[in-house]
């Protein structure tokens, strides 16, 4: 039975459909960027919001076809990985598709930090600070992706629509170069996307100085509540650093790859419940 | 047999020359690269103007520095917190300074109190000019 489930959740074309969902994030990201102004983030996401005609649908497109590309992302690596896809790939190849993942966190990260509310606002800090305690190399990290407090959003934006977005589609583009999918065999997922659009906002908040607790994007609550009493070295790099090196090399077969694999449900377990712990504050 | 022996050498100086150059081409772009990158533009000092009455015991809060009006002086704080630099914010019931992102705590003086940050705060130079009833804040930040 147990069997015969995973067999069809890996039948599935997880794949194709985070592509559809990608193909959708980008031309709705290119929209929203005609309308965005990095000097004013938040006035200018404020402004998509409320003023534009349609800007809100917009950006609710952009925001949740993005989250469910991730997401659709996140459920095909655990397809190939357990119906042993991952096996047949060269090492390097591996390593490059899989490059793709903390890329498309990157993506994502970019993406609420530049609406530049509060949660927005501080995430970007935070992760500028991150970025800042890699030993030697953190000046030229923040440099490269954040810069925020010298800048503002000016980095973070060139590389959430162009830096970030051309390293993904290097690293994946090996992998994309082998399927075709068309729109056309996705209707649902379009429409789902579309009305989930049109009926739920994306998320934005004010900034009120009253309040004393922002909870950041979901993927990074975890992050956030071990900040709290982890070292931002230990918890923002050597902790995302150890879970890509064992994603590296669950590909090897036999007793390590099964020790390597039982590490990696350990380290998702532990995030889950620190991001519970966080939910809970 | 030598000719063959020659051709090879040559063949592998070239190569080995011809991956040096590219590194060192490399290495040439990448230079300006990090240098220009690396550059930061020095900050605008700003002067903030304040026109607001506030009596003993009142806070503003502004987009990155708090004002506090004292009994007899008054004295502006950074409001990015000391720990990762999120945004702090005044609780009134506490009468602290309170980072919404990890809950480092600051008295009004900007020194902590509690929580993951390490340094206290930054702590702007305030000049008041005109009288009790017009008061007008310029804070250095």
């Amino acid at each position: 039975m147990m069997g015969r489930l995973l067999t069809g959740f890996c039948e599935i074309k997880w794949g194709a459909r985070g592509l559809i969902l990608l193909y959708v994030s980008v031309v709705s990201g290119i929209i929203l960027a005609l309308q965005y102004d990095f000097a004013n983030p938040f006035y200018s996401a404020v402004a998509q919001e409320a003023l534009i005609p349609f800007g809100s649908f917009w950006r609710s497109l952009h925001f949740y076809s993005s989250q469910l590309f991730f997401l659709f992302c996140l459920v095909h690596l655990l397809a190939v990985i357990i119906n042993g896809s991952i096996f047949k790939m060269a090492p390097l190849k591996w390593l490059v598709v899989l490059a793709t993942l903390p890329l498309a966190v990157l993506l994502l990260f970019t993406g609420y930090v530049l609406r530049g509310d509060s949660t927005g606002e501080s995430a970007g800090m935070i992760a500028e600070q991150i970025a800042l305690a890699i030993p030697l190399a953190g000046d030229m990290v923040n440099n490269f992706l954040f810069a925020i407090s010298a800048e503002g959003m000016k980095r973070v934006y060139a590389n959430h629509l162009a830096g970030l977005a051309v390293l993904w589609l290097i690293c994946a583009w090996d992998h994309l170069r082998r399927y075709r999918v068309m729109l056309a065999d996705h209707g649902l997922l379009l429409v789902i996307t579309v009305v989930l659009s049109v009926f739920l906002l994306a998320p934005m908040e004010v900034l009120s100085p009253g309040v004393l607790h922002i909870g950041g994007p979901w993927f990074f609550l975890g992050l956030q509540e071990l900040l709290r009493v982890i070292d931002p070295f230990w918890a923002g790099v050597v902790l995302p650093l150890f879970l890509f090196v064992l994603l590296a090399l669950v590909r090897l077969e036999g007793r390590v790859g099964r020790i390597i694999a039982s590490l990696v449900v350990v380290m998702l377990v532990f995030y889950a419940w620190a991001t519970f712990l966080a939910l809970g504050r | 047999m030598a000719g063959d022996n020659t051709d090879k050498g040559r063949r592998l100086f070239l190569q080995r020359g011809w991956f040096w150059l590219k590194a060192v081409s490399f290495a040439a772009i990448s230079y300006p690269l990090m240098v220009f990158l690396g550059f930061k533009v020095p900050r605008k000092r700003e002067i903030v103007q304040v026109n607001r009455q506030l009596l003993a015991g009142e806070v503003y809060l502004g987009q990155d520095f708090v004002l506090f009006q004292g009994e007899s002086r008054a004295w502006a704080l950074s409001r990015i917190c000391t720990h990762l630099g999120c945004r702090l914010n005044y609780s009134e019931e506490q009468k602290k300074l309170v980072c919404p992102c990890h809950q480092s705590h600051f008295d009004l003086e900007g020194r902590r109190l509690a929580g993951p940050a390490r340094r206290d705060l930054e702590a702007f130079e305030v000049e008041v000019s005109g009288n009790d009833a017009d008061k007008i804040y310029m804070v250095r930040i």
